[in-house]
């Protein structure tokens, strides 16, 4: 479908470095909700995500120059920026001690689980996909980047390959390897209810 | 395809655009006739669909609505920063362009005063001819280049030129203005002076020194450059 003309991102942009408040708004919305799931995905934190996100439309408000649209669309630019923050994010996180996070509903980590029958079968979906969440966040930053970028971000490795910089092969095997060292995190969590519940 | 292929291209065959009809037809095949890579990609599938799982939890995230009010007052703040800052700007100059007309202006009307051009009237007489067209006074030369005809005032303090009317006394200085009169030489009777009939019609500028109750004390006329 095409945009009609007045709200492509690049006119909304050049409106927006004029001072037209309402197309930077306009623009902050159709990218915000990206820009802090991959965030969120890629630091587990909803602190973070919140600061990143803010950094990467600040950014976008005070240097608009700085985007080339011979170089991309808008939404690359920003994932750009946004892996900067995210990877200055990790390199500072070992200095940092996170704080326990909580949602606005109270419950933690960032994750809503939906259409879950029963409270039994809504808490052992959220362990286990707060297990996932925790096996993501342990690979390290480029296998996780393209683990985010391919499998929760739904990128086909073409796009992940732009967004991360590198060579579509560099993303297939950071991918590889990336799949790899999850799914032998994940067989452990498997299996430890199961010895645990044998040596009992 | 070997094991080796399998692992690293044939995983993510169906889904991995970048490889041949060719690539994904072996790697079918491959894994069709080998258990432990079909056991390696169920595992794959699985962790796709815990991955997926984990994608469907955080699908719907959206940063907080207070980002968004943060980023537009810092929108606002810098634009009507940029705005006053650039308004700022423009009334620096343009108070400096005033002072400097107001300036100019000034130093103009001072010069002016300190050194007044006569306007371009009929006749003219010689300075310190106070006989105002007697018989000795000379009259400008018809023709004559009107520039070559101006005449200037000597310096307020140079009270010197001036001929004390009849009937005034020697005055101070300090109490006195100088007055600058464009009159009919006939006119100059009425203060004491003589007159020539003659001339009584024509227009001449004096200079009055006038006392501070306002009454002429001595008169002057402008000398020639």
């Amino acid at each position: 479908m095409r945009i009609a003309e007045p709200e492509r991102d690049d006119v909304l942009l050049r409106r927006a470095a004029r001072g037209d408040e309402e197309a930077f708004t306009l623009l902050y919305r159709r990218h915000q909700a990206a820009m802090y799931r991959f965030a969120l995905r890629m630091t587990g934190n909803n602190w973070a995500a919140e600061e990143i996100v803010q950094d990467v439309f600040m950014t976008l408000m005070r240097q608009p120059k700085k985007y080339d649209a011979s170089r991309g669309t808008i939404g690359a630019f920003l994932y750009g920026i946004a892996r900067n923050r995210v990877m200055k994010y990790m390199e500072r996180l070992p200095r940092e001690v996170a704080l326990e996070e909580k949602n606005e509903d109270g419950t933690g980590s960032g994750i809503v689980l939906q259409d879950n029958a029963t409270p039994a079968a809504w808490a052992e979906k959220r362990e286990r996909v707060e297990q996932i969440r925790a096996a993501v966040l342990e690979l390290p930053a480029e296998f996780r980047e393209a683990v985010v970028l391919c499998e929760l971000e739904e990128m086909s490795y073409e796009e992940a390959a732009t967004m991360a910089g590198c060579p579509i092969g560099t993303i297939r095997s950071r991918l590889h390897r990336g799949r790899a060292l999850l799914m032998a995190k994940l067989e452990m969590l498997r299996d430890l209810p199961r010895r645990a519940s044998a040596v009992r | 395809m070997k094991c080796e292929e399998f692992e690293a291209i044939g995983l993510d065959a169906e889904r991995d655009v970048s490889l041949s009809e060719a690539e994904r037809a072996a790697a079918r095949e491959h894994v069709n006739s080998c258990s432990r890579c079909a056991a390696l990609q169920d595992s794959w599938l699985a962790a796709g669909t815990e991955l997926r799982a984990l994608a469907d939890a955080t699908r719907a995230r959206e940063a907080p609505a207070r980002v968004e009010m943060r980023l537009r007052q810092e929108f606002r703040t810098q634009h009507h920063t940029f705005k006053a800052r650039r308004a700022a700007v423009i009334a620096g100059w343009a108070l400096a362009a005033a002072a400097v007309l107001v300036g100019v202006v000034s130093w103009n009307n001072w010069r002016t005063n300190q050194h007044p051009g006569v306007a371009s009237n009929g006749a003219q007489t010689n300075p310190g001819d106070l006989t105002a067209g007697s018989g000795g006074a000379k009259q400008q030369a018809p023709g004559q280049d009107e520039s070559a005809n101006s005449e200037t005032l000597l310096a307020d303090n140079e009270l010197g030129d001036f001929t004390l009317l009849p009937g005034a006394l020697p005055f101070d200085t300090d109490d006195t203005a100088i007055m600058r009169v464009r009159m009919q030489r006939g006119a100059l009777g009425a203060l004491g002076l003589p007159v020539s009939e003659e001339n009584a019609n024509d227009w001449i500028q004096v200079d009055l020194l006038v006392g501070d109750d306002g009454l002429p004390q001595a008169v002057r006329l402008p000398q020639e450059n």
